[in-house]
């Protein structure tokens, strides 16, 4: 092989070297952001649970109310009832949209995954990596956001602390402009 | 004459929810999953009181239902209450920006929102 060959050759070796380290970057940057992020998808996962149990709870102890025959009952409390019934059926609406956004992220991750295996300079990596760390910007909840950073926090420690949404009184849940 | 309202929202168990509540309450109702399918369903509608719609949803979401609703004609002036899990104030500007006149976060107390329906509409 004459030098301009050899030269040549360098240099493509260099350049797939250099695509090289840029992949295995990609991948390193892919596994430290899956670690960070498992923590946030357990916990939003937990809160599901969470939220289920409290809501049937909450149901049987006023279906048991509005099942009652006694004559104590009175007809404002099972109104009263009634309402709360209305309320806790409606963590299904909460829950369902939780556990698709933990589906998103893991739609990203599989995205992401699969960039990344098709190998080196792909850009499309990079995009999907990008959009993995912004999956904060799919939550329509506070309590999302506040398990997220609660989950990136550095003292973060399993079990999950779920805690339950602050009590509020009614009336905040409603602004007329 | 019983007033007529427009419930929109991609789950069907919200929606049963808030039809039950005003269906209750008086109202005839009709139900969309979504911001293209409540425009069409309102299209031939001479009146509707209310409308009360989710934000997040397939196809069309509830500030673009706004917006597309207050071009109308009939809409201009109809009370129309957005029902969400969002409570950023961020989101809340952009509905009253779109014209909405209310914002209620789920999950949301059937008493309460009457209240607030009796509010809104007009005598």
């Amino acid at each position: 092989m004459d030098s301009t060959g050899e030269t040549g050759g360098k240099a493509t070796s260099a350049v797939d070297f250099s695509a090289l380290c840029e992949h295995q970057q990609a991948w390193e940057t892919f596994a430290s952001c899956a670690v960070r992020l498992i923590p946030v998808l357990k916990a939003q996962m937990a809160s599901v649970t969470d939220e289920t149990e409290r809501s049937a709870l909450e149901l049987l102890v006023h279906l048991r109310i509005l099942a009652s025959a006694q004559a104590a009952v009175s007809e404002a409390e099972r109104a009263a009832s009634l309402s709360k019934v209305v309320m806790a059926i409606q963590f299904q609406d909460a829950t369902r949209q939780k556990l698709e956004h933990v589906g998103q992220a893991l739609d990203q991750w599989s995205m992401h995954l699969q960039a990344l295996l098709r190998g080196p300079l792909d850009n499309d990596a990079k995009r999907h990596i990008a959009e993995l760390e912004r999956i904060e910007q799919t939550y329509t909840m506070e309590e999302e956001r506040r398990l997220h950073t609660a989950a990136l926090s550095p003292d973060y420690q399993e079990p999950v602390p779920v805690e339950a949404e602050p009590a509020r009184p009614d009336t905040d849940s409603v602004t007329l402009f | 004459m019983a007033k007529t309202a427009l419930v929109v929202d991609d789950s069907t168990t919200m929606r049963q929810m808030v039809s039950f509540t005003l269906t209750n309450a008086g109202f005839t109702v009709i139900e969309a999953e979504h911001g293209k399918d409540a425009v069409a369903k309102v299209s031939g509608e001479s009146k509707v009181d209310l409308v009360v719609t989710d934000l997040n949803m397939p196809e069309m979401d509830g500030i673009a239902l706004i917006r597309e609703l207050r071009r109308m004609a009939a809409f201009k002036f109809t009370p129309i209450l957005m029902l969400t899990t969002e409570s950023a104030e961020e989101k809340k500007r952009a509905g009253k920006d779109a014209g909405a006149t209310g914002w209620i976060v789920k999950p949301f107390n059937p008493e309460l929102m009457l209240k607030v329906i009796a509010k809104v509409l007009p005598a």
